[in-house]
């Protein structure tokens, strides 16, 4: 035992010590939270996502640069610790090694590590370059990250300085035998260059030992940093990823009403979210990529994904005295200077920055949480969605108009209702858009024509049917929303509902995903998918050539939300003679027309409207067609056009239409 | 403060009127709301609450027992208390006032009472100044704006020609709220919840003095106004067209 063993157990102890008290609070704090969520089950399929994500890096290859940076940073992480670990160990235990695993194989970890220390120092240079002199508008300025960096290149810096000393010094009392100096080629360039400095062996043992010290320093002063940091990611962000909302999750979680020990509905503080949205704050390590894509923040509203996850965070942090003597009631309001309604009420919900996140953050969660709070608890909404909720709570729907007219639109179509016939293939559910809004009624007159076309034996509900309820549970009324999909559950129950077809994403999204916590399971397909179908199977034959440039605008709901982009676009191609042209957003970096979230009821008064940004970017790619799939998308892209004087130009048709000019 | 409001149910805006033969209105299918401009009244009534602590606010309603749901309404909004004076379907606004007077004065004090300008159904603007009458109390209608003084009210009553006047009466008071008095609010869920448990009296018509005789109003029998004709588009020169249009209001719209 030397003077080592007694200085690093004092100093580690300390330093683990710190830290590890910090991470209590960490984990006290997380499990102060009163919402639930149920993360364990499919244990394999989080296996596997967890295997993808964290060591394979598959979404953070999404982008290639600093992907690529990131995954040789975060793979260095994984062999440098190794060495960390056996230095920590031989501080102790004066020559212990990890030698024993055979010489091959600790030859050959040798030489990953000394590549991927030369690895990570370029990547920290690539991300220092990034930060300072490119400057993603994602990233903003942070002294915390400014210091990660710091920290991390330091940490290679000393590993190199420490090789190198150690190699001169090998055999002086030092490290002993360096049998494996010639497998480190960084190490050993580094080597030489110090030896120009001309030193003894011993001087040069001793300077090893120096920079293994401050090696071993700075690591442990990044373990005490670590808990206040951003830089808690390297921690959280593994177990965030398999405990990530799995891709078969998608709808909204109910609450029970029935249940009498509820008292807070929604989120009016951060500890009445769940334990799971605390990890998401741990999580993030404020890369932006949530902020780049977010319809709001590039309009100009409030919100940010990034800022509001950084900024519930802080309350979470500025509360933690509070969480820790037990004192939950005292926690402050979520809604605070930074997290204003504002934010709160200007989320789409178009899942844009769910999509993007690296590390499976659910932002979209918190939102819709708060949003329960301020609706049911507060009744604090803008004032014209008050309106929305009386429309639907007497006539079930968010316009103005009476339930007793929903069917209007089908007049001299001779459509049956199930009432009149419930033997049929499929239920056409034809939303409100469809029944009351002009322009998207000739869009279901259109997809009647093609079920009559393809001979499908199809009803309506008719005056039966009634709002799903969407807007109202984006909102963030779901006691409304609850009265509106009970009822429809029944209706549908009543005449034994097998398969649902509808031309509107939101009401396919929520009886597909959301009706089943109702005792509502049924096939829904959209209408992009049946068209599809009806055309692969030959029963619709497009013909008419139709010669135009199309450009399809995806739905958040039907894309993101439900993974379907392909079908669309398969139903357009169809189409002889038509060309298609891709806006530069597609796919599911798609922005959102504006309208999802309970937004398609509220005025727009903030920044540039949404849905003629958009329409500009469909507008660029000069199509003269852009294509909707979706009731909400038609009437803001359509709006859209008209702002921007276009309307001699640029059409907006759906998907059916666009299909039923062409079949005879 | 002992405070009231007066309300009334009547088919949502949205509904399509429909006769079942021509001497009555087919109820069958028709949504109920709590008429708009009685929201207003309930607003003012759970705010001049809010700034008097000890206050309670109590509604009523007369009318078939359907009209519950309206008062759990307004109970859901804040009330605390509802009273219910059972009257047929028939009952005119004569009736009502009548019903309605009767239950305040069954009451130990009475300080202020709100009510809307007018209910949306039949639009008479009569109940809250009969109510005045019969129940002794003033009555200022159309306000917009109250101002609450020890004993007495100051109202912005809206007049003809967009102009307002300020009007002064002393407690007990009936005040007939316009649209602008206030932005209703939307009942929170733990409110909706309460609302339920809370309590509803239910008086009979003889319970506070009312009779058939009251009933001012018979109504004979219905008729829906004619469909809304196409525009027309009258063609020619200025001359033919001019000779035309006098035509057209002369003997088709009988107007000229």
């Amino acid at each position: 035992m030397t003077w080592q063993t007694p200085l690093f157990l004092v100093v580690a102890g300390a330093a683990f010590g710190y830290s590890g008290y910090k991470f209590s609070h960490l984990i006290k704090m997380m499990k102060a939270h009163q919402g639930k969520k149920e993360r364990l089950d499919h244990i394999a399929a989080r296996l596997v996502t967890t295997l993808v994500n964290v060591l394979g890096q598959k979404q953070v290859l999404k982008k290639p640069g600093i992907g690529i940076a990131h995954t040789i940073i975060f793979w260095g992480f994984l062999i440098i610790t190794v060495g960390t670990l056996e230095q920590f160990i031989s501080t102790i235990y004066q020559g212990a090694s990890f030698q024993f695993v055979g010489h091959h194989l600790y030859g050959a970890w040798v030489m990953l590590h000394d590549v991927f220390t030369f690895g990570v120092l370029l990547a920290v240079f690539y991300a220092c370059y990034r930060r300072f002199v490119v400057r993603p508008q994602g990233l903003g300025k942070s002294r915390d990250a400014n210091l990660i960096l710091l920290f991390t290149g330091s940490l290679m810096v000393s590993i190199f300085l420490m090789h190198g000393f150690q190699i001169l010094g090998a055999g002086a009392g030092g490290e002993g035998d360096m049998w494996f100096a010639g497998l480190m080629p960084f190490s050993n360039a580094v080597a030489k260059a110090l030896g120009s400095f001309g030193l003894s062996a011993e001087a040069n043992a001793q300077l090893g030992t120096f920079f293994k010290w401050v090696h071993m320093s700075l690591v442990l002063g990044f373990a005490m940093y670590i808990p206040g940091s951003k830089h808690l990611h390297v921690v959280a962000a593994g177990p965030n990823t398999f405990l990530r909302r799995l891709p078969r999750e998608k709808g909204m979680t109910p609450i029970n009403f029935e249940d009498e020990k509820v008292t807070q509905y929604g989120a009016a503080k951060v500890t009445d979210l769940a334990w799971k949205d605390a990890l998401d704050y741990y999580s993030c390590t404020e890369c932006g990529r949530c902020q780049d894509l977010c319809p709001a923040y590039n309009t100009q509203k409030p919100l940010s994904p990034k800022a509001l996850i950084i900024d519930l965070k802080h309350n979470l942090f500025d509360n933690k005295d509070r969480i820790l003597a037990g004192k939950l009631d005292e926690v402050t309001p979520a809604i605070d200077a930074n997290v204003t309604e504002d934010v709160i009420w200007a989320c789409t919900s178009c899942r844009a920055c769910e999509i993007a996140c690296p590390v499976f953050i659910e932002q979209t969660d918190k939102i819709y949480e708060i949003r329960r709070d301020l609706v049911m608890m507060q009744s604090r909404f803008p004032t014209e969605v008050q309106t929305v909720f009386k429309n639907m709570e007497t006539n079930a729907t968010p316009w103005a108009f009476s339930s007793a007219e929903r069917a209007n639109w089908a007049e001299g179509l001779n459509l049956k209702t199930m009432a009149q016939d419930s033997q049929v293939d499929v239920l056409l559910w034809v939303g409100c858009a469809g029944s009351y809004d002009d322009r998207n009624k000739k869009v279901l007159r259109a997809f009647v024509n093609l079920l009559k076309k393809a001979e499908v034996k199809f009803a309506i509900l008719g005056n039966e049917e009634q709002c799903t309820g969407d807007p109202a549970r984006r909102i963030g009324n779901e006691y409304l929303y609850q009265t509106l999909a009970k009822a429809n559950v029944e209706t549908m129950n009543r005449y034994n509902v097998k398969n649902v077809v509808t031309a509107c994403p939101h009401c396919f999204n929520t009886i597909k995903n959301e009706y089943g916590d109702f005792g509502g399971h049924y096939e829904v397909m959209h209408h992009s998918q049946f068209i599809a179908k009806l055309i692969s199977e030959g029963k619709i034959k497009p013909t008419k050539p139709f010669q135009e440039t199309v450009t399809f605008h995806d739905s958040c709901y039907l894309g993101r939300w439900n993974n379907v982009y392909e079908q669309p676009r398969a139903v357009i191609e169809s189409l002889p003679a038509v060309r298609m042209v891709e806006m530069s957003a597609n796919h599911d970096k798609s922005m959102c027309c504006g309208a999802g979230g309970g937004r398609m009821w509220m005025e727009e008064k903030i920044g540039k409207r949404i849905n003629v940004t958009r329409t500009e970017q469909a507008i660029a790619t000069k199509a003269g067609v852009i294509a909707s799939s979706c009731p909400f998308c038609m009437t803001m892209m359509s709006d859209g056009v008209k702002t921007k004087e276009m309307t001699d130009k640029v059409r907006v048709m759906d998907i059916a239409e666009l299909i039923d000019q062409a079949t005879p | 403060m002992n405070i009231y409001v007066c309300i009334k149910q009547v088919p949502d805006t949205e509904t399509k009127i429909k006769l079942s033969g021509d001497s009555a209105v087919d109820m069958a299918g028709v949504k109920w709301i709590m008429s708009p401009y009685d929201e207003f009244a309930v607003e003012e009534a759970l705010r001049l609450k809010e700034k008097n602590a000890g206050s309670t606010v109590t509604v009523l309603s007369a009318g078939a027992p359907r009209v519950v749901e309206a008062i759990r309404t307004a109970l859901a909004m804040g009330a605390d208390n509802g009273i219910h004076v059972e009257l047929p379907e028939t009952a005119d606004n004569n009736m009502a006032a009548r019903a309605l007077a009767g239950a305040l004065k069954k009451e130990a004090k009475v300080d202020v009472v709100f009510t809307g300008k007018e209910a949306i159904d039949d639009g008479a603007a009569q109940t809250s100044q009969l109510i005045a009458e019969y129940a002794g109390y003033p009555c200022v209608t159309v306000v917009l704006n109250v101002e609450y003084g020890a004993g007495s009210v100051k109202c912005k009553r809206e007049i003809e020609g967009g102009a307002f006047e300020i009007v002064e009466a002393p407690m007990p008071v009936v005040i007939a709220a316009q649209k602008g008095l206030n932005e209703p609010r939307y009942a929170s869920l733990p409110n909706i919840m309460k609302a339920k448990k809370k309590e509803v009296k239910v008086l009979k018509a003889a319970d506070v003095g009312v009779s058939d005789a009251d009933q001012k109003i018979r109504l004979k029998g219905f008729q829906l106004p004619a469909p809304k004709q196409a525009g027309k588009k009258i063609a020619g020169d200025a001359a033919t067209q001019a000779k035309e249009l006098v035509r057209l209001l002369h003997e088709e719209a009988k107007v000229v």
